[in-house]
């Protein structure tokens, strides 16, 4: 008899001394010989924040001791990580305290701007910067050239509306440029005309019978990592575990099976095992429908009569069907892919055992490439195939979060502002080849990569002003080196930062800024584990040299210096919308505004106005207290008959992206085909509107650079920015395969030994983009013929540890300097997986 | 007699990290420098198998508290720096330690200098009046006025600057110079009646911590019901830290 761990801890609770407060922490039955001068842990205060390390979000406690920060822990209150963070939220202690932090502010008294040049920064008051950058807006408005100015944004919270929207618009520019492009809208784009859903799942790991793991190691990364690992171990237990990825992954060493596709192949995979459901009869019947009269005519090869088919919450099942199902058999798959098609068959009948508890874990790897959109669609279909769709052990919609909206700021836009926020966006957004498709609409969502094809081609026009922060694009986004010849030709820029990192390096002024999850204020919205959140982000401690809450002090700083100059609009607007929701008082200084903005944001989840479900908060204080809310759970299959597509349904056949390629088309007098060619797709006619396989589109050629690069995210990578804490190099080698302290590139032994290549050995990485230079691991878990590098070292600029001469040399290789620029263009999205970046190996 | 004793569950544990640098920030522990670890919690991994048929293990190492531990009889001071506590934890007396690295030496899971990332159970905190961390005593500042230094930083906080502050008669927050150090079990914490900070910090609960001799505990029950296994015994050291279960799936086609 196993006793379960919650009870082992009531019978401990029920025989010791005084509980501690956090629940799950007291052993207090053996506390028994207590020794007189253990004092414990010294005084210190639990502070409730948010860790922004990856995109989970999650909310945190800060231990306070003396004014600093010691420790972190998960919120006691978080149904998304019940108390425990993943590796990450302990790593950023060394962030906040990070040697080369900005102390002052800086300008630039070297005009010259490339890599390597010395910017020449002294510093300045943070009165001359307002004052600077005031005037040169000013210089831009009065030349009417204000569409010139861009803000470009980088990790935020959700009171990015002020500088982000409220700041761009008012003064007068379109180009709010965010970095979601970078980071997964291709996924998106596949989640969205299947299911109509423009944002990621959530997945029922409780319930599941089956989960299929494509394209990401959920114990690593994506969205939901601390309650995954706490529920991996279990699901191992009751179901199967299947990790389709060409990196063998933790979650590929914990699986049943690993299915080590060749990169790019997704959709044949994908498509194969559909093809096995449909002839095998094992789709769900109560979600896709069946056959009129009961009989299974999905026959390989043969076409199928539409009538013959009732479907229930889908639409175009016999359609995929004839157009691309019917041909894609286990052994075409397998061949395309490299796979055993034993590993198609198993895992479609196993699929259609389990189903609908069916778990479809898609992403980022399965569609941020060249050509992935139509991947990301293919994997997602088998959730729809399955039943798992928005169901009870699959995926997940998000539970509502009912916080207020930005407040109407428009009577505060003049006739320029009018004028200027409808220009085109630097990005390109819209053009023929960039239909970043964002919910249906043309142009509807950013392609954050292709900024630097606008700005080198001055196309929509030229760029001469750029507010960037909390980023570094130029080492963050792939074919790096074309951001930099881009930065390089701007003549003004400011980056709002807490470390001089890459971008910092061509940057005119550099204001430091708060540290998150320690020392910014700001929230955050998010869902994981069923339950949808909002949590805070608070200055646990105060930032040891003066430092900005960027989002909100910022625009309030300036939009005092732009009144001077004559243009009172904005700080007329931001004192006006975000007056604090209990008094009604106007803020009179920028940490009064912050909060007053935090305050109005929030209020619905702790002003007792309104019941909106979820946790009860009883007034500011408590919801500071307590640092977040949670939904009620995420009630399964509440999407059902109600998708957001064309047709309400699980589309198969997308009605939904037939109209947005259709609207695209139209508007610039072509025909859809003309579309896919424009976007480097392969599919005509009807192809483009259901899933399908197309090659992936190489960079290079295979005999000169015969190795597929694949990149992926370390589990300590706090995005790009803690590889300047010596921690990360110290534990890297949690990274399956990875060595600590060093950059790896891994490599299948056998190809090694072809090479003469050894482990340890110094080697040469080179694409038709670049080269870089890293260390070879050979690893048994690397696919021969493929190669694998975590992204965020290469860093020549940010610290002392992340650079090897600070400024001047990188330590490790940067994946973005050796990854071509390319994108996914219906969604926008950065390409960067899906092995379309060919290298060839050297030894150094 | 109380046993303290961990299990780390193989098939829960995720090898995600969280443990060791949680150990950290609680015990204050220097970065890797002058070949010593200075990690009271760390790792080992494991391949075997060819592509495609591989098989991977992490396992999480930390002190093992053995109840016949050869860095106790090592220890050449009277009384012992290193010793045992009623409750069966490997402790370390600080004041008593001479630095003579004995029990460094002795210790079949430990290593007087590591290469790489090796992991070693002891390690000796530097000559006598060496920091505690070179990486907060260096004054350099990348962008000299304009960014800081770990001097600096440290000086306007602690050394090291995420210092957890607690006290315990043997053991201090943060070791002097010219000792050696090791886990505790978090001694500190636990006669507080909390759990050792890498036990709290797992996100897999993966890491149980009890008294073995206990039958009802959690921990003899899970030791008892999988077999758990110490590592090295060969050694005949008796380690208290039992793995139990398999990291990768059994039923693994």
């Amino acid at each position: 008899m196993k006793i379960k761990r919650r009870d082992f801890l009531k019978l401990s609770a029920a025989t010791g001394v005084a509980a501690a407060a956090f629940k799950g922490s007291t052993l207090n039955a053996l506390a028994d010989a207590y020794r007189p001068g253990i004092g414990g842990e010294a005084p210190g205060n639990w502070v409730a924040s948010t860790c922004q390390g990856c995109t989970t979000w999650c909310p945190v406690e800060v231990f306070v001791q003396d004014g600093r920060a010691v420790k972190v822990r998960g919120n006691r209150y978080s149904k998304q990580n019940e108390g425990t963070v993943c590796p990450r939220g302990h790593l950023s202690l060394q962030q906040v305290y990070d040697p080369d932090r900005i102390k002052v502010p800086m300008k630039r008294t070297n005009p010259v701007k490339g890599r390597g040049v010395d910017p020449k920064f002294v510093p300045i008051s943070w009165d001359e910067a307002y004052n600077t950058i005031a005037d040169k807006m000013m210089e831009l408005r009065k030349s009417d050239e204000s569409e010139k100015y861009a803000l470009m944004r980088g990790r935020y919270t959700y009171l990015r509306d002020v500088l982000y929207e409220v700041m761009t618009k008012v003064y007068g520019s379109p180009n709010s440029i965010s970095h979601s492009a970078m980071c997964a809208e291709a996924e998106n784009f596949g989640a969205y005309y299947t299911q109509g859903l423009w944002g990621y799942r959530d997945y029922d790991l409780d319930h599941t019978k089956y989960l299929l793991i494509w394209g990401c190691d959920p114990v690593a990364s994506n969205r939901m990592i601390p309650a995954t690992i706490k529920r991996l171990g279990d699901v191992m237990d009751k179901a199967t575990v299947v990790a389709v990825d060409p990196r063998f992954t933790t979650s590929a060493a914990k699986a049943n099976e690993w299915v080590p596709l060749d990169p790019g192949t997704d959709a044949a995979v994908a498509g194969a095992i559909a093809h096995v459901m449909l002839t095998e009869g094992l789709w769900y019947k109560p979600f896709v429908g069946d056959f009129k009269d009961g009989k299974n005519l999905f026959k390989a090869g043969a076409t199928v009569d539409e009538a013959s088919f009732a479907e229930k919450e889908t639409h175009g099942i016999v359609k995929w069907w004839n157009l691309y199902l019917k041909d894609m058999t286990p052994k075409k798959a397998a061949e395309l892919a490299k796979i055993d098609a034993d590993q198609i068959v198993r895992i479609a009948r196993g699929m259609g055992k389990a189903a609908p508890n069916v778990c479809v874990w898609m992403g980022p790897g399965a569609a941020m490439q060249p050509r992935g959109g139509y991947n990301a669609m293919a994997v997602n279909a088998l959730a729809g195939l399955t039943g798992g769709v928005d169901n009870e052990g699959g995926t997940l919609s998000s539970a509502k979060i009912p916080v207020n909206k930005v407040p109407k700021y428009d009577k505060f836009m003049d006739e320029v502002a009018k004028k200027k926020t409808k220009m085109k966006k630097i990005d390109q957004r819209g053009y023929l080849n960039v239909p970043a498709l964002s919910k249906g609409k043309s142009g509807g969502g950013v392609s954050t990569n292709n900024c630097a094809t606008g700005m080198l081609a001055k196309d929509p026009y030229e760029l001469k002003m750029i507010v960037g922060y909390m980023n570094n694009y130029v080492f963050a986004n792939q074919g790096a080196e074309r951001w930099e010849k881009a930065l390089e030709e701007v003549p003004f820029i400011v980056h709002l930062t807490t470390h001089a990192s890459e971008f910092s390096m061509y940057s005119d002024i550099v204001l430091p800024c708060r540290i998150n999850q320690y020392e910014r204020i700001g929230f955050i919205k998010q869902k994981a584990n069923r339950y949808a959140d909002c949590a805070l982000l608070q200055n646990a401690v105060d930032p040891i040299f003066p430092a900005i809450n960027e989002e909100t002090e910022f625009p309030w700083h300036i939009g005092m210096k732009l009144k001077e100059r004559g243009f009172p609009n904005l700080i007329d607007c931001l004192q006006d919308i975000f007056k604090d929701p209990e008094t009604g008082n106007k803020a009179t200084n920028s940490m009064e505004f912050t909060e007053f903005a935090l305050k109005y944001y929030t209020a619905p989840l702790w002003d007792g106005k309104k019941d909106v479900g979820g946790d009860k908060i009883a007034g500011w204080k408590e919801m500071k207290r307590r640092g977040m809310w949670n939904s009620d759970p995420y009630k399964p299959r509440s999407e059902w008959g109600k998708f957001h597509t064309v047709t309400k349904k699980f589309e198969f056949y997308s009605e939904t992206l037939k109209k947005a390629l259709k609207g695209h088309a139209e508007k610039h007098k072509v025909d859809v085909d003309k579309v896919m060619e424009a976007c480097n797709y392969t599919a005509r006619g009807e192809m483009a509107f259901v899933p399908h396989y197309e090659a992936p589109r190489l960079h290079g050629d295979p005999k000169q650079y015969p190795f597929a690069f694949i990149d992926y995210k370390s589990r300590l990578n706090r995005e790009g920015r803690s590889q300047n804490n010596p921690w990360y190099y110290e534990f890297k080698h949690v990274d399956p395969g990875d060595v600590g302290l060093q950059d790896t590139v891994r490599l299948n032994p056998a190809d090694g030994k072809q090479l003469g290549i050894k482990d340890g050995d110094t080697v040469k990485l080179t694409s038709v983009s670049g080269s870089i230079q890293c260390v070879a691991r050979l690893w048994e878990g690397v696919k021969p013929g493929t190669v694998s590098k975590s992204y965020g070292q290469g860093h020549w600029a940010y610290g002392r540890t992340a650079a090897k001469v600070f400024g001047k040399e990188a330590r490790g290789g940067n994946n973005n300097n050796l990854i071509p620029f390319d994108l996914e263009r219906l969604s926008g999205a950065n390409a960067r997986n899906g092995g379309f970046a060919m290298i060839k190996i050297e030894k150094a | 007699m109380t046993q303290y004793a961990m299990v780390i569950d193989l098939q829960k544990c995720m090898g995600c990290g969280a443990c060791a640098l949680a150990c950290k920030t609680e015990n204050n522990t220097a970065n890797r420098h002058d070949g010593q670890a200075h990690n009271f919690a760390d790792y080992q991994h494991e391949t075997t198998g060819k592509f495609p048929k591989v098989k991977y293990q992490t396992r999480p190492v930390l002190c093992n508290h053995c109840s016949n531990a050869p860095c106790v009889k090592a220890c050449p001071v009277t009384p012992k720096a290193m010793y045992k506590t009623k409750d069966g934890i490997t402790m370390h007396n600080d004041e008593r330690c001479i630095g003579c690295r004995a029990c460094q030496e002795a210790c079949p899971y430990s290593k007087m200098e590591v290469k790489g990332t090796d992991t070693s159970v002891i390690s000796y905190t530097g000559d006598e009046g060496k920091p505690h961390d070179p990486f907060y005593t260096d004054k350099t500042e990348v962008i000299p006025g304009l960014t800081s230094s770990g001097a600096e930083i440290a000086a306007k906080s602690a050394m090291p600057p995420t210092k957890t502050n607690f006290s315990h008669p043997d053991y201090q927050d943060v070791r002097r110079s010219n000792i050696t150090e090791k886990c505790i079990f978090c001694e500190h914490r636990v006669k507080k009646g909390l759990e050792p900070n890498c036990v709290v910090a797992c996100p897999a609960r993966a890491r149980i911590f009890g008294d073995i001799n206990d039958k009802n505990s959690e921990v003899a029950m899970l030791v008892k019901k999988y077999k758990g296994k110490g590592l090295k015994p060969e050694k005949g050291t008796k380690p208290n830290v039992y793995y139990i279960r398999s990291y990768s799936n059994t039923a693994k086609k």
